[in-house]
């Protein structure tokens, strides 16, 4: 073996120790606690493609229901190493998970991993993420709520797609008949009717805190727009559907009994879909802005906990899952939006659901806000939903109901 | 130490491991201001989760509503309970099958069970309001008025097996001989069943109803799968509540209160029921 041979030989052994010992240390196991939600299914395949470039690290999904969830994030971030390396946050624990200390702060990470541009993702989204000034969470998905009305009912009675409260609630009344219900409502205690109502309260100017964290939910705004839903719920929701939550709703309206509902962006090309839920409605469906225009924001993010001990690759996978090129791959095969870039690319909506639609989602995004934020928002959602329950339900009177929220919610902060 | 005592003393301190250590805890944390997303910072508050439980409205709201389904539901299982039994009794023919047929609610988790009868009784996805519709009644099962009264009806459904099994034991083992007495007497079937078998039965009721009253003091599983409490606080039980305190809003010093409080209900009621029948 002459000379050159010798040091090739020497050189490439040296080269696979090192690379070996860098294997070695990189090599991760990562567990990832998520809800099991379409969005998993596009994750979960497009997560092949990172561990075919990452043969080091391996990745656990523990998909579960949303109920499920919390528990068992809680429980991985109390103990003293951590379950779970990267986590989906809920946007109403935002704040509670990273003032409790739960959260790995990643702004430092951020501004190491080249062509990243945080800046992209959408802003209201991305503020979501945000506690304190530091970055505790990058978007995952969002379900911002939109208008999702039967176009071909519209069409047929001339009508026009109202972009204010008063009008949609004039509209849905005149739409509804004997066999057809203008709105499916989602009344049912707690969640689904905040969810549903803080729209309508966006649409008459209020909110349930002011700026400085005073509580506002017993504002004149608030009662006219209690006043307004309950109004609209007597006159044109379907009869008996007080307790109706997510799944009454979509399927009166998939069924062809409902004529128009609130609901996530994201449905829209579900009813759509040709041997989907709608059956032969499919097609009919189109997607506007909540009346009044602002709508509230529904975001989860993807955090790493502050006591994994894969922080390292932890980051990588968050990193790559909502980079743009992988963005823009989970967005085309079906997956919310997050990313300006993304969703205004042609090559998204030749491929996805069509210009219309990630225009109208856009501009959704861009003017939404969260349903709750702070350390309790979670209990304030509980609180102001079970008070506009009992005033539907008429155990409570509008004013009883927002002044007993009022009260509630002061407690709570 | 003597030979009992050391014989004893492994129990009493599995015992001691397993019930008095977390219910001292929980003692413990009821009187602070305890929350598990400010573990670091938990502050002593005295009688002071008490006091707030005490005078808010929705733990006396969450109370009552536990009081109406404990008593309407076991009211309800006793009566219909006691009345196969009866009649499981005098069943001279497949006996056994009526029995495993009667019984089989029992062994479903209340969860699925609270699940199956959502889908039965909500009326866009239900089955029962979709017939009733055809024939032209419509009933809201899960609205203010009913919610309540369905979930009690659930519990009935599934918990009257358990009243007809202790009844029908009791009455299989009463003596004979005053039963025929009565009958060559010319007494009654009611004036039997009145003097004689009620007051025979008694002691078996008396059972039956504490051991049934406490289970369905625990009552959770309907309201978290069908009505998570609502429609308003109807439907919120002292469980859910106590549930949605401690799990959903991390406040653990306020559920524990309530929980001992709900303890002392709950074992005044006991004692008192079980005293009065002992008087007499």
């Amino acid at each position: 073996m002459n000379r050159k041979a010798k040091y090739l030989l020497g050189s490439f052994a040296i080269g696979c120790l090192l690379t070996a010992t860098a294997s070695a240390s990189e090599a991760a196991e990562l567990n990832i606690i998520i809800e099991e939600v379409p969005e998993y299914d596009i994750v979960r395949e497009l997560s092949k493609e990172f561990t075919k470039a990452h043969p080091d690290i391996t990745i656990t999904f523990d998909a579960m229901p949303f109920d499920a969830m919390r528990d068992k994030i809680l429980t991985s971030s109390l103990a003293p190493s951590a379950v779970y390396d990267v986590i989906i946050v809920d946007n109403p624990w935002m704040q509670q998970f990273a003032r409790a200390g739960y959260l790995e702060e990643l702004d430092g990470r951020i501004a190491e991993s080249q062509g990243y541009d945080f800046e992209d993702f959408i802003e209201p989204i991305r503020n979501v993420g945000v506690v304190d000034g530091k970055i505790y969470g990058v978007p995952y998905y969002n379900y911002a709520l939109g208008l999702i009305v039967r176009q071909d009912i519209f069409d047929e009675k001339g009508l026009t797609v109202p972009s204010n409260l008063e009008d949609y609630v004039s509209v849905v009344k005149e739409l509804t008949t004997d066999g057809m219900a203008g709105v499916a409502m989602q009344p049912q205690r707690g969640y689904k009717i905040m969810e549903e109502w803080k729209n309508w309260l966006y649409a008459t100017g209020g909110e349930v805190t002011d700026e400085s964290g005073n509580v506002t939910i017993d504002s004149p705004e608030a009662a006219q727009a209690l006043n307004l839903y309950i109004e609209t719920y007597k006159a044109a929701a379907p009869e008996g559907s007080l307790n109706w939550g997510f799944d009454e709703a979509l399927r009166a309206v998939a069924s062809g009994r409902a004529a128009t509902m609130l609901s996530y962006n994201w449905m829209l090309p579900t009813l759509n879909k040709k041997d989907g839920i709608a059956g032969d409605l499919a097609g009919k469906f189109k997607l506007y802005e909540v009346p009044g225009g602002k709508a509230v924001l529904g975001a989860w993010h993807w955090s790493v906990t502050a006591n994994s001990e894969q922080k390292d690759a932890a980051w990588q996978f968050v990193s790559w899952i909502t980079s743009k090129q992988v963005d823009k791959q989970r967005v085309i095969a079906g997956g919310a939006p997050m990313r300006t870039s993304v969703v205004s690319d042609p090559e998204v909506w030749e491929q996805g659901f069509g210009e219309e639609y990630y225009k109208t989602v856009l501009s959704i995004l861009e003017d939404a806000a969260p349903l709750a934020t702070g350390n309790s928002a979670e209990e304030v959602i509980e609180i102001v939903g079970t008070e506009l329950s009992a005033a539907v339900s008429e155990q409570k009177s509008v004013e009883d109901a927002l002044k007993d929220a009022a009260r509630r919610v002061e407690r709570a902060q | 130490m003597s030979l009992r005592l050391r014989l004893i003393l492994p129990l009493a301190l599995l015992l001691a491991g397993i019930m008095i250590y977390p219910l001292a805890f929980s003692g413990w944390i009821s009187l602070h201001d305890y929350r598990l997303t400010r573990i670091d910072d938990v502050r002593f508050e005295g009688s002071g989760n008490y006091e707030f439980i005490l005078s808010d409205g929705s733990f006396w709201n969450a109370l009552s509503n536990t009081f109406v389904f404990v008593g309407g539901a076991v009211t309800l299982e006793l009566v219909i309970g006691l009345g196969l039994a009866l009649l499981l009794q005098k069943l001279v023919r497949f006996q056994n099958v009526a029995r495993a047929i009667l019984l089989a609610p029992m062994f479903i988790t209340p969860i699925a069970v609270g699940l199956m009868f959502r889908f039965l009784l909500n009326s866009e996805l239900g089955v029962i309001p979709h017939y009733l519709a055809a024939l032209g009644i419509t009933v809201d099962w899960f609205g203010p008025d009913l919610a309540l009264f369905s979930i009690i009806l659930i519990d009935v459904w599934q918990w009257t097996p358990f009243m007809v099994l202790m009844l029908l034991a009791g009455l299989e083992a009463l003596p004979r001989s005053p039963f025929e007495a009565a009958r060559v007497d010319g007494a009654s079937a009611w004036l039997t069943f009145r003097k004689l078998t009620l007051p025979m039965l008694q002691p078996v009721i008396v059972v039956a109803v504490i051991i049934r009253a406490l289970d369905a003091f625990k009552v959770f599983e309907y309201v978290y799968a069908i009505t998570r409490g609502g429609p308003g606080d109807a439907t919120e039980t002292i469980q859910f509540l106590i549930y949605k305190t401690g799990f959903r809003f991390f406040r653990l010093g306020e559920a524990a209160s309530m929980a001992f409080v709900l303890v002392t209900i709950t074992l005044a009621l006991v004692v008192a029921l079980y005293m009065s029948t002992r008087r007499r």
